[in-house]
């Protein structure tokens, strides 16, 4: 479940001002700026050159450059990102929708612009790593459909990077800074702009805590390390120490005082995530290689904490009414 | 000839002050329950365009409340498991009746009144099985209870008149709780339904989702032409994304209403509020949890989002939808847009309940 947090009323306007400008301008426009430009490496390599081997480098860094950004869910983004970032795949569509591509040799897999109709399972990062590192379908050849659907993926993915950057740069950021102006009905007041990105950061902490992390650790009787984040590419743990990076980095963007515990418990964070064995999480049916991915949730719910504690706290920011309470 | 005397006789007799209609609290168009800044929870009434007609006290944070459909006195249930239910009188916030569950029941957090207003029929389930029942209770009698009947469904959760003034529509949400955690007991044999009565507990019909057993049934909306709109809960698997609104019509088989996919996945499986739009021709759910309400075609398709954070409280407005959200916000959703009304100092819970159904 994703947070969603109130502002109490008694808290001042005008720090939240600076904030949200500071989170735009350091952050997250420069975020969705890196990431375009990676997204659009990948694709012009897909062009040099398809196959699996030459692309795995611009692919992990377009999902580097991601991370920065990958886990603000508002705006463009809010739906958006689900196209880039199609993860968890509970029912399993992306490797069912690519290889019913591949097998008819669908027309949508060669034209990027009606790629953009097809399912959101069968678009984005998490597509390219099943074809760039999953054993029966990484091994295509220059020239084959495969190939092709590979070049379309990236492509798509450049346009889509480069959608969700002009929607923010061009639409969203004055949403943002015209927080409780007259005609702005998503913000009714100045503070609900710095609300709703706080409330982001704890989402995102949130996700890598109890998906990221708690999807593949399962119970202690059942670990599912099949279910990690990106695991046939070897991203899991470097996705959720990026993330809470990211995370923090808001925090930091967000806040102009210092923020001491949230650094500290940031760098305990990279600490503990250096003793993990396998970056992919497939080893944690051993009891000891399980606890230290254990540790890692621990510290990123710490991290959370820390920045509950040094911006939540001095600013009155409690969980929302309605969205922490089933009814 | 009525002496002065007879008169306040009478009226010591009937037991309570002279009933009041809504006209005397400002003609609110709607309830809604809050909490205010200083933690204190209170009841409002709106009027369409937001503003407030009344605000009274309420000793504790309700569910739902329901409106008596003359008298200005509503209904609110205490937060599940609930014990008890309280009358206050919008005038003051006087609290005019306690209603306690039975011991072996409790309220499952709504409640409505029948047509003429004599009667108070509320969702209840067993304590120990979860078993769902509709009690009834005698308005014109300090509320007494004097009857309960049988929902044909486990846990069951919103309850409405339908148009033809004597049937319910009730909304089996299908899970079994403990009767002190509410742990979920059940989840993988749950069998939510969408069950309809006579007043007097007679099942006339019986709707259920067969491949979606796992989607708790939890809030209706109904149009006048007998329409029922059911929002759902989804208690399988994260990220499954299962439609949440469904809609049926009696002797027919019911209406998924889906999303696209990122759409679908955004609103978190969850469904808190679902209602009409004024002139009948959509229908919309809200999630709290994705911040976001989806608008549907009465016939089912997909029309769009509204992005609004914490947004929960839902009804039918005369330009569209009144929506209320946990920031203070109320919003009317109308086909040029959205507006917001007003934002008040107080965080609406969550439903908006319309006063005359």
């Amino acid at each position: 479940m994703r947070y969603a947090l109130m502002l109490c009323a008694s808290l001042a306007a005008t720090p939240a001002v600076a904030g949200v400008e500071e989170a735009l301008t350091d952050h997250i426009l420069p975020g969705y700026a890196g990431f375009t430009e990676e997204a659009q490496a990948l694709a012009e390599a897909a062009q040099q050159d398809c196959t699996a081997p030459a692309l795995r480098d611009p692919w992990n860094a377009a999902f580097d450059a991601w991370t920065e950004i990958g886990d603000v869910r508002m705006g463009p983004s809010e739906t958006g990102a689900l196209s880039v970032a199609f993860w968890p795949d509970t029912r399993g569509f992306t490797p069912k929708t690519l290889a019913r591509m591949i097998s008819g040799e669908e027309e949508a897999g060669r034209d990027p612009q009606a790629f953009a109709e097809v399912s959101i399972a069968a678009r984005g990062l998490f597509a390219l790593e099943r074809m760039l590192y999953d054993e029966d379908l990484s091994g295509y050849e220059a020239g084959s459909y495969a190939c092709t659907l590979v070049q379309t993926i990236t492509a798509d993915l450049a346009a889509q990077a480069g959608a969700l950057e002009s929607g923010w740069r061009e639409g969203f950021a004055d949403v943002l800074r015209s927080a409780g102006e007259d005609g702005n009905t998503t913000y009714l007041s100045e503070d609900e702009a710095l609300r709703a990105l706080y409330t982001q950061i704890l989402s995102s902490l949130e996700f890598t805590a109890d998906t990221r992390l708690g999807r593949p650790l399962g119970t202690f009787d059942r670990p599912r390390p099949a279910r990690a984040e990106a695991w046939r590419s070897g991203r899991s743990l470097r996705n959720a120490v990026m993330d809470a990076a990211a995370a923090a980095a808001l925090a930091h963007a967000l806040a102009d005082w210092e923020l001491p515990e949230t650094e500290a418990a940031m760098a305990r964070l990279r600490e503990v995530a250096d003793r993990v064995t396998d970056l992919a999480f497939q080893d944690i049916d051993d009891p000891s290689a399980r606890l230290r991915v254990e540790i890692v949730q621990q510290h990123i719910r710490a991290l959370a904490d820390a920045i509950e504690l040094e911006i939540g706290l001095p600013l009155g920011l409690t969980p929302g009414f309605n969205s922490q309470d089933g009814d | 000839m009525t002496t002065r005397r007879s008169f306040l006789a009478s009226l010591l007799a009937a037991g309570a002050s002279p009933a009041v209609g809504w006209a005397a609290v400002g003609d609110p168009a709607y309830l809604a329950a809050a909490k205010q800044p200083d933690g204190s929870y209170m009841l409002a009434g709106l009027r369409e365009d937001g503003s407030e007609a009344f605000r009274v006290p309420l000793p504790a944070r309700g569910h739902a409340a329901s409106a008596h459909p003359h008298r200005a006195e509503a209904v609110g249930f205490a937060r599940r498991p609930g014990t008890y239910a309280l009358v206050v009188d919008c005038r003051d916030g006087a609290v005019l009746h306690q209603l306690s569950a039975p011991e072996d029941r409790q309220f499952n957090g709504h409640g409505v009144y029948s047509p003429d207003g004599t009667r108070l029929f509320t969702s209840e389930q067993r304590v120990e099985d979860s078993a769902g029942f509709v009690g009834i209770w005698d308005t014109e009698a300090n509320y007494s209870r004097i009857g309960e009947f049988e929902t044909h469904g486990v846990g069951p959760h919103d309850l409405r008149v339908m148009p033809d003034g004597e049937t319910l529509a009730i909304a089996n949400g299908g899970i079994q709780t403990d009767r002190w955690d509410r742990t979920k007991l059940n989840l993988d044999t749950m069998r939510p339904s969408l069950v309809y009565t006579a007043f007097d507990g007679t099942v006339l019909e019986r709707c259920a989702l067969e491949e979606l057993s796992q989607n708790s049934i939890r809030h209706l909306a109904l149009r006048p032409d007998g329409l029922v709109g059911f929002a759902m809960q989804w208690q399988g698997e994260p990220g499954m994304a299962p439609p949440l609104l469904g809609l049926h019509r009696r002797g027919s088989d019911p209406v998924l209403c889906e999303a696209p996919l990122g759409d679908e996945l955004a609103m978190d499986g969850y469904a808190g509020s679902v209602a009409f739009s004024g002139d009948g021709s959509e229908i919309a759910i809200t999630s709290p949890r994705g911040g976001r309400m989806h608008r549907f075609s009465a016939e089912g398709a997909f029309l769009g989002v509204v992005s609004r954070a914490d947004i929960c409280g839902l009804a039918r407005h005369a330009k569209g939808y009144i929506a209320s959200d946990g920031l203070g916000g109320v919003m009317l959703v109308g086909q040029g847009g959205t507006t917001p009304l007003r934002r008040a100092e107080a965080a609406w819970d969550n439903h908006l309940i319309p006063i005359r159904a």
